[in-house]
């Protein structure tokens, strides 16, 4: 068997101020996996995402990225790309110009970038946009072009940080089956997280539902990964089961972070 | 059914046509003599009379206007680069640029006049001192108000300091650098205007500021109105541009 895209073994962040912030965390992502880190907001998941990203260093504990060191991230072709809350895209420059931007930031010819950027619009199905700006577009469009702008570098692991948080229900739902279609038909390796169960319950092939203070995880969840994840799954009472099977590991983890929350005041 | 640009021109316009029609009235009305207030009409008369001297006045005003608007924009985007490189060197620097700002022009002209031999050379640099502040300031809140995220998005794929400058944090800025250069635009006339009032140097090299002094002594009260009236539009047709240049500026943002 190869070795999974990322491993976490014991890793933990106290933050300078003396936060906890994560407690030991282990966690690993296989090729084609979707899997969503969902728990009550302050449970360590950004920053769970952010010690992945290379954004913090992690207090304790190691790393392995493909079997490898974490400073490979990039290197020989094995990319990472981050998808945040807000579409988080340069208000000044149009849309095929902010897709770009990743090849940009690497020096890849112009030419090339064009086309590569171009091809993750249509992906996201977006290529009739290229010259717009963000501005123009609605909060879904744009949100897809954070995507396409992630897709473009190919990543082996696609990090969204509570991504469709601040979309309507319907917008949400139309880029969550995008989502599935990418990982689970493209193979798009993914780590996700969200507070949403359902959104959790209708895109994963594992979840992992943490508890707060301090951040860990609480319990693990597997979702067979050979469903097809479209609007019948979403109606189905295998739907249904998963959702409330998650809803009753989620209320147990926030109970939990309750308790340790009232036995420190 | 007008449309609320066409009315938002046509109201102050009427309203300043009726303004005029009363004060001329009034002074037509109570023969109140010109050196005490003088009629619109006088005003122009004395426009018409004197226009291509006034005219050459405010050309010298605005050359120095100009000047000190490019010397507080070099100046005080260089200074906003220098302050934002580290907090050691703001903390040194940030107390001299607000001891600058809280000294009154007029109080240090004088001073600047006296040293700097060359008349105009003297005039732009006082201006450039009234101008430079709002410049500095919002440069430097620009240059700060990256959006986080994307300052991790960069960070996240390796950007190199130069980069990062020029794909983030420049256009980051620009907002805020274009409202300072709106007020400095402005303030660049005032301090020119201000400046020539404490030089009060005459002759062929002499601004507006210089006409509506000599006016003043020689009791030439329509013409110091007249005088005043250039200095107004001139001040007006600097804000439309620089007002137009930011909106050009930032076209494509929300
Ligand atoms: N830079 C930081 N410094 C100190 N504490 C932090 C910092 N970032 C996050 N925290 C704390 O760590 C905990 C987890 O935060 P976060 O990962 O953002 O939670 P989540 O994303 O699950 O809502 C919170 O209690 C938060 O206050
Ligand atoms: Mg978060």
């Amino acid at each position: 068997m190869s070795s999974p895209v990322l491993s976490l073994a014991s890793i933990e962040k106290v933050f300078p101020n003396g936060v906890r912030g994560l407690s030991p965390v282990d966690l690993t992502v296989e090729k084609g996996d979707f899997v969503t880190l969902i728990g009550p907001s302050g449970c360590g998941k950004s920053t769970l995402l952010k010690l992945i990203a290379n954004l913090h260093t992690p207090s304790g504990g190691k790393m392995n990225w493909w079997g490898g060191n974490f400073g490979d991230v990039g290197r020989k072709g094995r990319r990472m790309a981050f998808v945040f809350q807000d579409a988080t895209l340069m208000p000044w420059a149009t849309i095929a110009k902010n897709v770009r931007l990743p090849l940009d930031l690497e020096k890849v010819d112009r030419s090339t970038a064009d086309k590569r950027a171009l091809a993750a619009l249509e992906r996201v199905g977006l290529g009739h946009v290229t010259e717009h700006y963000p501005a123009q577009l609605s909060g879904g469009m744009k949100m897809r072009v954070s995507i396409a702008r992630a897709l473009v570098t190919e990543p082996d692991l696609l990090l969204m940080d509570e991504p469709f948080g601040a979309l309507d229900e319907f917008t949400r739902n139309r880029l969550d089956e995008e989502m599935a279609r990418l990982c689970y038909e493209d193979g798009l390796t993914t780590l996700f997280v969200t507070h949403a169960l359902h959104e959790a319950a209708f895109l994963s092939s594992r979840v992992m539902v943490m508890a707060a203070r301090p951040g860990r995880i609480h319990a693990e969840y597997e979702i067979d990964q050979s469903i097809l994840r479209n609007e019948e799954f979403r109606l189905s009472d295998q739907f249904a089961g998963i959702s409330r099977e998650l809803a009753i590991l989620l209320e147990d983890a926030s109970r939990e972070s309750m308790i340790q929350q009232e036995m420190r005041a | 059914m007008m449309s609320s640009r066409t009315f938002s021109l046509l109201a102050p316009v009427t309203l300043g046509i009726i303004i005029l029609g009363i004060w001329e009235g009034i002074c037509r009305f109570w023969h109140i003599p010109p050196y005490l207030m003088p009629s619109p009409s006088a005003i122009w008369r004395a426009l018409m009379l004197d226009g291509v001297a006034l005219l050459h006045a405010l050309l010298i005003t605005l050359e120095i206007t100009f000047a000190a608007l490019i010397a507080a924009v070099v100046g005080g985007v260089l200074v906003a680069f220098l302050l934002v490189q580290s907090p050691l060197i703001e903390r040194c620097l940030m107390p001299y640029v607000v001891i600058m700002q809280v000294t009154p022009i007029v109080a240090i002209a004088p001073l600047i006049i006296i040293l700097i031999h060359n008349t105009p050379l003297a005039l732009t640099a006082c201006a450039a001192l009234v101008a430079i502040f709002p410049v500095i300031s919002n440069t430097l809140q620009g240059l700060r108000s990256v959006d986080p995220d994307l300052a991790a998005y960069f960070q996240m794929h390796k950007a190199s300091r130069l980069q990062t400058l020029i794909r983030l944090r420049i256009p980051s800025a620009l907002p805020m650098f274009m409202a300072g250069l709106r007020i400095a635009t402005g303030l660049s006339l005032v301090g020119a205007i201000v400046a020539e009032f404490v030089a009060g140097t005459g002759g062929n090299s002499a601004g507006l500021a210089y006409q509506i002094l000599q006016s003043g002594f020689q009791m030439d009260i329509p013409r110091m109105f007249a005088a005043l009236f250039l200095i107004t539009v001139a001040g007006l047709v600097l804000y439309a541009a620089a007002a137009s240049l930011q909106r050009f500026a930032l076209r494509h943002r929300p």
